[in-house]
């Protein structure tokens, strides 16, 4: 019975930590990308233009750490947070890599975020372009930005 | 006290109490003053109970020293010029040695021989910090031996002895008073003092040589800062949890030579002087453990002057030249500590207002933190000048020049550390810690320029007229530090949350904290009538100060005030001065009224233009009249102050307040005793007002004070 409420656990573990099938590519670099972050709010878009995103991948290049600096999620929201989405499972593509998670807990104001809990977040980094969708809590997001020089 | 009081009396004998020569070695006393001087001789001194240069106030016309906060707080206004924090706008001499410190000036007096006030700007022979006039003190030097014993309200015990022998002369006293305002919250009085002064004198001549030395030392542990808050149009008892303190130590050691060759004369004037003070202050004033602020310093200056001037008097030409210079070294560490009321209420408040319920709450665990400022200050000043007075019959004309270069160095090194936690997102405490460290320079030439003339239709009437520039010396706000570090920790610590506010953080920086001279054109004309048993002076004045040294509130502060050149403002006004003495009987009165407002002046809140500049009275009124017989004196003043403006928006005022002192002593063989009364009809007024914390603080005035003494020559 342990034993197979360990696999379970391991199995759930491997469904929401957005790890894929592990396959050798070029470890990207460590970038910081200029654009807009653009939310959908109460049957609009809210657009928070320069926005800072870094773009941080692991040693082996497998994984990725995404900052947003800055970020207003909601115009009545009264202060600007940074946002830490860890772990982001990196895939080497044709053109550069695709990177995308699923079901996890932000970092910000020095812990975890729950409350913008990030789902369905695919995207792509090409060239000096980085561009990615989710859903930041119940707040469909996306950002389009170009490498800063 | 009564022991001693007898032994006193056991001790005495026939009066032989005198008072040497005056000082052999002068300096610049001997040089010629254009335009209105106020005099105070020992014996008034005595009469109006003047121990300290704040009683000094209304007797010399304009001059206005609030009594108020402690020694250290020698806040000087004339002619609607002067601040609350910084250089003053008055020169102080002690026998030709400047006091560069204004933490040292209010002393006790010792043995006081005359007191001298020189009106107006007296930038060419003193230079700086001289921009509204000159307060030149003058010692007594004594032969024989003489004792002084007073008790009085409040405990005031005073104990002097002074006497000479040969070339030296020396004076001791000790002064203790349990305070005149009670701290509600300790049960204790909040302004308490002991002090103790010493001083010692010695002066010889040669043939063409004469020296003379003065080493004054003082020492003085006090409380002080009696603010009580401002509520339904009264002021509250005094009403604080935290140390309100100071302790002092001035050493003034001053050496003079004068060389009389056969073509000139030449006076070298050096002097040490050392101040080390420790202040504790309750920043909030009130029962809250919100914030307290402690500034020790130890600073030591070397001045050095000489004056030459022809030993030949030329029927039409009397010029003086002289070099000034010091050089100061300064250490000051003033910490302050946030205590918990100051952590929530100062840092938590403003940070958890910007941040919404449903996001968390910053909290700081610790009971309080220390944020740490030391400074290294070096300052200097070296400056040539020169005077050419020339006598044309009954026109005498005088033209000055001074070249006055002045500069300062800072080294700050600030240090604060604090845990934070952000709530709920972390589990525990996280240290965060800044460090601000730099340094500053300035320094800058003045010019000061100055032109006058007189015109005597005979020899009681004198006429003149004077153009003339002072200034005072810019600096450092080294207070204003703790207030930076304060801003920048809590920018720093929201930064590494990685929370930011849409409202604007900008703050003062070291870079902004410096302020530069402020400058002082001064045009004045008067007349004086000096009889044999009467003599009047009258003056009129218009000065125009540019870049004003004023306190403002700086962006993005909460509790912090600086000074800046941020403004400009003119004054104009009228000084009366009269005097009678004849037959024993005796009189004075003085009258100064100005008007003094801003012409430029926006604080970075308001624009004040126009308005009064604060804390400066409008007018000042003092009137005297005694009778001195063989045996008996009696003596009686009235002194007026106000309105004063209490703010820069000049909706605050202190109207025209009156107070009534006496003065009644009979002299019998070696002994004088006397009963001397200040305040006597217990007028209640209000010195001092400041704004902390966004709540309104006043000090008011001491009540009716009675003094029961006794004066006896014993050799």
């Amino acid at each position: 019975m342990k034993n197979r409420l360990s696999v379970l656990f391991i199995a759930v573990l491997a469904l929401v930590s957005c790890h894929k099938t592990p396959q050798p590519h070029e470890i990207p670099p460590q970038d910081l990308y200029i654009g807009t972050v653009s939310v959908d709010y109460e049957g609009g878009v809210v657009d928070n233009p320069d926005i800072k995103v870094a773009f941080l991948p692991s040693e082996d290049g497998r994984r990725a750490d995404i900052i947003i600096y800055k970020i207003k999620f909601v115009p009545k929201m009264p202060v600007r947070i940074d946002v830490t989405i860890p772990a982001v499972a990196v895939e080497k593509e044709s053109e550069g890599v695709s990177f995308s998670c699923n079901n996890v807990v932000p970092l910000a104001l020095g812990g975890e975020y729950p409350k913008y809990n990030v789902t369905s977040l695919s995207g792509t980094l090409k060239g000096s372009s980085l561009s990615f969708s989710l859903n930041f809590g119940e707040y469909p997001t996306r950002f389009k930005g170009t490498r800063a020089r | 006290m009564l022991t001693a009081l007898i032994a006193m009396m056991l001790l005495a004998g026939s009066p032989a109490d005198t008072l040497a020569p005056a000082i052999a070695v002068a300096g610049k006393t001997e040089m010629r003053v254009t335009g209105m001087v106020s005099g105070i001789k020992a014996d008034e001194l005595r009469q109006y109970g003047i121990n300290n240069p704040k009683g000094v106030a209304a007797i010399v016309p304009g001059l206005h020293l609030p009594d108020y906060g402690a020694s250290l707080t020698s806040s000087i206004y004339v002619r609607g010029l002067g601040s609350r924090m910084e250089n003053p706008v008055i020169g102080l001499y002690i026998d030709d040695f400047p006091v560069l410190d204004k933490n040292s000036y209010d002393l006790d007096y010792l043995d006081v021989e005359s007191i001298r006030f020189l009106h107006g700007p007296q930038g060419t022979a003193y230079g700086r910090n001289s921009l509204a006039g000159v307060l030149s003190i003058r010692t007594a030097a004594h032969k024989g031996l003489r004792a002084a014993l007073e008790y009085g309200s409040r405990h005031h015990a005073l104990a002097q002895v002074s006497g000479g022998y040969g070339n030296h002369s020396f004076s001791a006293a000790y002064r203790h008073s349990s305070g005149f305002f009670p701290n509600t919250h300790t049960g204790k009085m909040c302004d308490p003092y002991d002090g103790g002064q010493l001083r010692w004198r010695w002066e010889k001549a040669f043939d063409d040589l004469t020296l003379g030395n003065l080493l004054q030392a003082g020492v003085s542990s006090e409380g002080g800062f009696a603010y009580g808050a401002w509520k339904d149009g009264e002021v509250q008892p005094v009403n604080y949890n935290d140390e309100g303190s100071y302790r002092r130590i001035t050493v003034l050691e001053g050496f003079k030579a004068r060389l009389r060759k056969e073509n000139i004369v030449l006076d070298l004037m050096t002097s040490a002087q050392i101040l080390a003070d420790d202040m504790r202050m309750d920043q909030d004033y009130s029962p809250q453990s919100v914030f307290t602020l402690q500034q020790r310093q130890l600073s030591g200056a070397q001045t050095f002057e000489a004056l030459l001037r022809p030993a030949r008097r030329f029927s039409h030409w009397k010029p003086v030249t002289g070099f000034f210079g010091f050089f100061k070294a300064c250490g000051m560490d003033a910490p302050v500590l946030f205590k918990r009321d100051g952590i929530e209420k100062l840092i938590l408040d403003n940070a958890n207002g910007g941040i919404p319920d449903d996001i968390g709450y910053l909290e700081i665990p610790d009971a309080s933190f220390p944020v740490d400022s030391r400074f290294s200050i070096l300052s200097w000043n070296a400056a040539l000048y020169h005077e050419s007075v020339f006598p044309v019959g009954r026109w005498t004309f005088t033209a000055g020049l001074r070249i006055d270069y002045e500069g300062a160095w800072m080294g700050y090194d600030c240090f604060a550390a604090l845990h934070y936690r952000m709530v709920p997102f972390m589990a525990s405490p996280k240290p965060f810690e800044d460090t601000y460290t730099g340094d500053l320079f300035h320094g800058g030439l003045q010019i000061l320029p100055k032109l006058a003339v007189q015109f005597a239709p005979s020899g009681k009437w004198l006429l003149s007229a004077s153009v003339a520039k002072g200034y005072r010396a810019g600096g450092f706000n080294t207070q204003i530090f703790s207030d930076i570090l304060q801003n920048r920790m809590m920018n720093g610590l929201m930064a590494d949350l990685g929370v930011y506010f849409d409202r604007p953080t900008v703050s003062a920086v070291a870079d902004n904290t410096e302020y530069q001279p402020e400058e002082l054109w001064n045009f004045e004309a008067g007349f004086g009538y000096h009889g044999e048993n009467f003599r009047a002076d009258a003056t009129a004045f218009y000065a125009n100060a540019v870049n004003q040294q004023i306190t403002v509130f700086p962006p993005g502060m909460t509790t912090g005030r600086m000074m800046t050149n941020a403004g400009r403002s003119r004054s104009y006004g009228v000084e009366l001065q009269a005097s009678y003495e004849n037959a024993g009987f005796m009189g004075r009165a003085s009258w100064g009224w100005n008007d003094a407002r801003f012409t430029e002046f926006n604080d970075g809140q308001a624009d004040y233009s126009g308005n009064s500049i604060p804390y400066s009275p409008s007018h000042t009124l003092f009137v005297s009249a005694g009778y001195s017989g063989n045996r008996f004196e009696v003596e009686a003043h009235v002194r007026g102050i106000g309105p004063i403006a209490w703010n820069e928006a000049n909706t605050l005022e202190e109207p025209f307040y009156v107070t009534l002192g006496a003065d009644a002593r009979v002299r019998f063989g070696r002994f004088q005793v006397y009963l001397r009364g200040e305040n006597l009809t217990g007028t209640r007024f209000r010195t001092f007002y400041f704004k902390s914390m966004g709540n309104e603080f006043f000090q008011v005035s001491k009540p009716a004070v009675f003094t029961l003494g006794v004066q006896v020559s014993i050799l």
